[in-house]
């Protein structure tokens, strides 16, 4: 009787600890993939900015056409690759596309801007200063969103492999979050945007 | 029994009644406990006797001590486990029920009206604003607030709702969750989820074993199997003997409450026709308020409309019929009478408040020096009225566009906070130097853009805006949390001196900040007693007192006054003026803070004596009022500019 008695509590705290562990690792693993939301929101900002501002400066950069495309291409890419992110949070190659997107991204708006530069009537026009602050202050937020991301899945990753946590995680399949980095060190100072 | 034209809500005194239900509570959770013990006891002495075992007579010590101790552990683990579960607050009743947050900054025009809604409610009953979800899986129209207090609420509509219901609509729904949450119904409904919970397992474990049993039959039947499979039948029956219980419990704690919300949400929204024209549509919906998750059952009583399909008996529903609560709501206006309603109609974002109250009001005009009307004020506190919901949307609205915005952002909200001290710095003359150097980069160059937009705001809104601001701060990471503390106190500090301004600033975020990330312990009450409390009591008077009155030798008078009116020792003279800093304030409420809801509401009433003696209130007044409130957790509606003809 007492036997069964203690049996019977030994298996109720087991479960109990189970369960318990099983809700923190959800609650972890909800909290990055809100954290990642968060990312989204600025990034579709962003990729919605960009065609506006190539319809803003069309007109002064006909001889620019190259550059012109390779934005928009960049920024469609980008687009699919952060749809792919999206869908899933987290996923290590969704992420990697997502990255290598955004730096290839990156790149082509800070050529892009450098071509700007050498258009005077250009960088005096409003809709382009006003676009370009966006822009600007979009990048910022994306930056930050990112920070807030990672930390989250770090933090997620921890609870994930630490013991007894790694018992539950491995059967019930929290697989490991990925980091969403940037590429490249040079990438890292974001776009400069703040020509005046 | 009639609903009352308005209902009289003293945030302390519901406070109180729900409390008392939780006695109630308990007496019928112990009731159900019992009968569920004699269920077992039965059902496990039919099963021997039909395993053919001997038994002689009804009474056997031995099977009766092991079905207390087994019911005992199964009902109370049960009870105990989700309890401890949903101490994680209301995020975690509306992730169980498959609800996805709503991001302050999401681009869904919907979801941004039911955001502003969210908002203009919570600034005008002075609570933080709440975290909402929507629950895009259903298609009825139903809603629900969960939360241990306001500052872990959450709010959750159905994208039912979202579809469905018109902006005047969506404000009374969602009213009526705020009196949810004022009423302190949300701590008491989740202990309810707990207990039913424990009533439910047993019933889940009779059916878990039947199921085994059912599906390992064809391997021979012996008697004993035969009697487990008895067993297990009969503890169904018995589980659900418990789940009866828990519904009866449920009806019976839950319905009176739902049309007192019903009769809140037209005192907050002076609009019967927006709460009527939404259970008019659950009434016509095809879905009704149905709520298709599987786990809704346990949280039925939580929502806005019945979320179950038809109970047999309208004993076991958690909700007053649909027609009874509509006919109430007609019968105390018959304006909410379809055909006469505004609201009925539905229309976007613009028709919102049926009353423009504050229309001439000129809001931005109005300078930080406005006298206060002191018997408005005393009447706002703890009781939301429709003219604070009005005015909260009627600020919000003339507030520039870019510092909205921003207030939705986790970076853009962090730099709002720290735009408006540093205006109010500017205005004073204070000195912020170096501060900015350890800033994020990134925070640096969104204060420069925010800067501009935020020097022109009045004084009034500088509050308000930290409430705004709150719910996108919730999504900084821990770390990014850890930083912005940094950068407001060391902001704060910058001159070695705290004013009143900074104090409130800080009340209002760190304090729920803080819990929120875990940082602080949450509050326990640990005195019923003034006398238990009577230093902080005579300190904090004294501050008050000084800050209140106008003329320097007043303040004596004034202090001797609040605390007459406490019954407090008479044998305390005020403080000097010197001692009475702000720093100390901060010490003294920590302690108040754990006071009961009695005492609290006997010391906020002796604050407001010394804030109104001089029978004007400032906005600093006011502030500081407010500082004090939110430290000790009590909702106060925002203070609205006297607009009203002045007073004979």
């Amino acid at each position: 009787m007492i036997g069964a008695l203690v049996l019977l509590g030994l298996i109720v705290a087991v479960v109990w600890i189970g369960v318990s562990i099983y809700n923190t690792l959800v609650t972890c693993r909800n909290r990055y993939k809100n954290a990642y939301s968060q990312i989204d929101v600025q990034l579709k900002r962003r990729y919605d900015l960009i065609p506006n501002l190539v319809e803003a400066v069309k007109e002064y950069l006909k001889f620019e056409r190259e550059t012109l495309e390779a934005v928009v291409k960049a920024r469609n890419q980008a687009v699919q690759a952060s749809a792919k992110a999206a869908g899933n949070p987290g996923n290590a190659e969704a992420m990697k596309a997502l990255t290598g997107a955004e730096a290839e991204l990156s790149g082509v708006l800070g050529r892009f801007l450098a071509v700007v530069e050498s258009y005077p009537d250009l960088k005096a026009n409003k809709t382009m200063l006003q676009l370009m602050e966006e822009l600007s202050s979009t990048e910022n937020k994306i930056g930050f969103a990112r920070q807030a991301y990672n930390d989250a899945v770090m933090e997620y990753n921890v609870a994930r492999e630490k013991f007894p946590n790694v018992l539950i995680a491995g059967p019930f399949d929290f697989k490991e979050a990925a980091l969403f980095e940037i590429e490249a060190a040079e990438e890292k100072k974001a776009v400069k945007v703040s020509f005046r | 029994m009639a609903l009352p034209g308005r209902a009289t809500m003293d945030f302390f005194e519901s406070q109180a009644s729900a409390r008392r239900k939780t006695a109630l509570l308990v007496v019928l959770f112990s009731l159900a406990v019992l009968l569920t013990i004699a269920g077992v006891y039965l059902a496990v002495v039919v099963a021997c006797a039909a395993a053919g075992k001997v038994m002689q007579g009804w009474w056997h010590p031995w099977i009766f001590y092991n079905a207390v101790a087994w019911v005992a552990i199964v009902i109370l683990g049960g009870t105990v486990y989700k309890i401890i579960d949903l101490w994680k607050g209301g995020s975690r009743v509306a992730e169980l029920l498959g609800g996805v947050r709503v991001h302050p900054n999401t681009t869904d025009a919907g979801e941004q009206r039911l955001l502003n809604v969210v908002q203009e409610m919570a600034i005008a009953s002075g609570v933080p604003v709440p975290a909402v979800y929507i629950l895009p899986q259903e298609k009825g129209i139903n809603a629900f607030a969960a939360g241990f207090t306001p500052q872990d609420a959450v709010v959750a509509v159905t994208r039912g709702c979202l579809q469905a219901l018109s902006r005047d609509e969506l404000q009374g729904v969602v009213a009526h969750e705020f009196s949810h949450i004022l009423n302190g119904d949300m701590a008491l409904n989740l202990r309810l989820m707990g207990v039913v919970n424990g009533l439910l397992v047993l019933a889940l474990i009779g059916r878990t074993i039947l199921d085994s049993k059912g599906r390992g039959r064809s391997r021979g039947r012996s008697k004993g199997a035969g009697a487990i499979f008895l067993f297990a039948f009969l503890l169904m029956v018995v589980g659900y003997i418990g789940v009866f219980f828990g519904n009866l419990i449920k009806s019976a704690v839950s319905r009176q409450r739902e049309f007192l919300a019903d009769a809140a949400a037209v005192q907050f929204t002076r609009n019967p026709g927006g709460i009527a024209g939404a259970l008019r549509k659950i009434a016509g919906w095809t879905g009704g308020s149905l709520v298709a998750n599987p786990r809704a059952e346990e949280a039925s009583h939580l929502f806005f409309g019945d979320g179950m399909k038809d109970r047999f008996l309208a004993f076991f529903r958690s909700h007053p019929p649909l027609r009874e609560r509509i006919r109430r709501i007609e019968m105390a206006y018959p304006e909410a009478a379809p055909g006469r309603s505004s609201a009925a109609g539905g229309g976007g974002d613009g028709n919102a408040v049926s009353e423009p109250l504050f229309a001439d009001a000129g809001i931005q005009a109005l300078a930080a020096s406005v006298r206060l009307d002191p018997e408005r004020f005393l009447a706002s506190v703890g009781n939301t009225q429709a003219p604070h919901v009005a005015y909260a949307r009627e600020m919000v609205t003339a507030l520039p566009p870019a510092v909205v915005e921003a207030a939705r952002d986790p970076l853009g909200a962090q730099s709002l906070v720290f735009c408006l001290l540093l205006c109010e710095k500017e205005r004073t003359g204070e000195k912020t130097k170096d501060w900015e150097d350890r800033l994020d980069p990134a925070v640096g160059r969104e204060i420069a853009r925010l800067r501009p937009s935020a020097a022109g705001l009045g004084r009034e809104h500088l509050l308000p805006l930290v409430d705004m601001a709150w719910p996108a701060l919730r999504n900084l990471s821990k770390a990014q949390y850890g930083d912005f503390r940094v950068g407001l106190q060391r902001l704060i500090d910058a001159d070695r001196k705290v004013d009143l301004f900074e104090f409130a600033v800080r009340s209002l975020l760190t304090n729920r900040l803080d819990a929120f990330f875990g940082l602080a312990k949450p509050r326990r009450i640990r005195y019923r007693v003034l006398d238990q409390v009577q230093v902080e009591v005579f300190e904090l008077l004294s501050i008050l007192a000084r800050q209140g009155s106008r003329i320097e030798r007043d303040a004596g008078d004034t202090f001797q006054k609040a605390m007459e009116a406490l019954d407090a020792a008479k044998s305390h003279t005020i403080l000097a003026r010197e001692k009475c800093g702000l720093s100390l304030l901060d010490k003294t409420l920590a302690r108040l803070a754990e006071t009961s809801f009695d005492l609290r509401k006997r010391i906020l009433n002796a604050c407001l004596l010394c804030i109104v003696a001089d029978r004007q209130v400032t906005i600093e007044e006011a502030e500081l009022f407010r500082a004090v409130a939110e430290n000790l957790d009590c909702p106060v509606p925002p203070v609205i500019p006297q607009t009203l003809p002045a007073a004979a």
